[in-house]
C-alpha cells in the first residue's frame, strides 16, 4: 500500500469512528411540553370560514334584495345605473379602471403576510 | 421500520406518546448535526428542540416519501442556514468539479496499518477544526450514515457538489495528516 493509499484509508477511518456527541440532557420533555401548547396550522382557517361565511351571505342578501324590490324601483335603479356609469364615461374615465386595480392590488397585498407564512414554513420543513 | 412507520401515522393522527417515542428515537443524530455545525451545546439543545417542534407542526404533510429521518435532518439543516447566513451560500460556492464516486479506502489489517491511535486523534481534533459546510457534510456521511444521494435531497443539492464537498473536506484532512507526519520526521 503506498503513502496516498495509507492516508486514505486512515483518514477514513477517522471518519468512521468519530463518536457522536453525547447529548448533556434529554430534549423529550422539552419538546412534548411545547407541542402540547401548541396547534397544528390548519388547512382552513376559523378566519377562512368566517369571510367565506360573510361573502356567501352577502351575495345572498343582494340576490334576495333585487329579487324583491318592485319592479319599477329595480328600472329607476338600472336608469341611474346607466346614467352613472355614463357620467364616468364622460368626467372621470380613469375612476372605474382606477378603483378596479386598486381593489385589485388591495386584495393581492391581503394575500402577502400568509405567503410570507408559507414561504417560513416550506425553508425550515 | 414499520414500528416506525407506525408510530409516525399514530403522531400524524396527534398522538403524543408515539411523538416522543420517535423524539427519543432520533434526537442523538439530530442534536449531533446541529452541534457539528454550530459548535455550541446549547444553541445545539435549542436547534434539537425547534426540529422537533416544527417537525410535530409540520408532521400531517409528511408523505413518507423520504425517510423519516432526513427528513428531520432537512429540518435541521433549515434551521442551521437560519442561525449561519453564510452557510448556504458557501454549501453553493462549492461547484460541482468532483462527479465521480469517491472511493472508500477500508484497511485489511487495522492493527499493523492504522501506526497509532495519536493520528486518529489528530484527525478527530482536524475534523472538529473543518469549516462548517464540510463539517455539516462530513456528519451526514460518516455519523448519521447517509447515501450522499440522501444528502443531496436533504440540503437541496446538486449530487456533484456534495461529493465536491466531501472531496475537499477529505483533501483538507490529507493536508492536515502530512503536516503531523512531517512533524514526526523533524522531531
Amino acid at each position: 500500500m503506498d503513502n496516498r493509499l495509507k492516508q486514505d484509508a486512515q483518514i477514513e477511518d477517522a471518519l468512521k469512528t468519530y463518536p457522536l456527541a453525547e447529548m448533556p440532557r434529554s430534549v423529550t420533555g422539552d419538546v412534548m411540553a411545547r407541542i402540547q401548547n401548541s396547534t397544528r396550522p390548519r388547512l382552513i382557517t376559523w378566519n377562512d370560514l368566517v369571510l367565506s361565511f360573510g361573502l356567501s351571505l352577502s351575495i345572498s342578501a343582494v340576490y334576495f334584495a333585487v329579487q324583491t324590490l318592485p319592479p319599477v324601483m329595480l328600472a329607476k335603479l338600472r336608469i341611474q345605473g346607466i346614467l352613472l356609469y355614463q357620467d364616468f364615461l364622460v368626467n372621470a374615465r380613469w375612476l372605474l379602471p382606477s378603483l378596479l386595480f386598486g381593489a385589485a392590488a388591495f386584495l393581492s397585498a391581503l394575500t402577502i403576510p400568509s405567503l410570507i407564512q408559507m414561504l417560513k414554513v416550506r425553508r425550515t420543513t | 421500520m414499520d414500528k416506525e412507520r407506525t408510530l409516525i401515522k399514530r403522531a400524524q393522527k396527534g398522538d403524543h406518546d408515539a411523538f416522543a417515542a420517535l423524539v427519543d428515537e432520533h434526537q442523538r443524530y439530530v442534536y449531533n448535526l446541529a452541534l457539528r455545525v454550530v459548535k455550541d451545546e446549547n444553541e445545539a439543545l435549542d436547534l434539537t428542540q425547534d426540529t422537533f417542534v416544527r417537525a410535530w407542526m409540520a408532521l400531517p404533510n409528511f408523505r413518507g416519501k423520504s425517510q423519516f429521518r432526513t427528513w428531520l435532518y432537512r429540518i435541521t439543516t433549515n434551521l442551521c442556514y437560519n442561525r449561519l447566513s453564510n452557510l448556504r451560500r458557501s454549501l453553493n460556492d462549492l461547484g460541482d468539479d468532483v462527479l465521480q464516486d469517491i472511493p472508500e479506502t477500508n484497511f485489511n489489517n487495522p492493527v499493523q496499518e492504522f501506526e497509532s491511535n495519536e493520528n486518529r486523534r489528530h484527525l478527530h481534533q482536524a475534523i472538529a477544526g473543518l469549516d462548517e459546510k464540510y463539517r455539516l457534510l462530513i456528519t451526514l456521511r460518516y455519523q448519521n450514515e447517509l447515501s450522499y444521494e440522501e444528502i443531496a435531497s436533504t440540503l437541496n443539492l446538486p449530487l456533484g457538489t456534495v461529493k465536491t464537498g466531501i472531496f475537499r473536506a477529505k483533501k483538507q484532512l490529507r493536508r492536515k495528516l502530512i503536516q503531523l507526519e512531517d512533524s514526526w520526521i523533524t522531531a
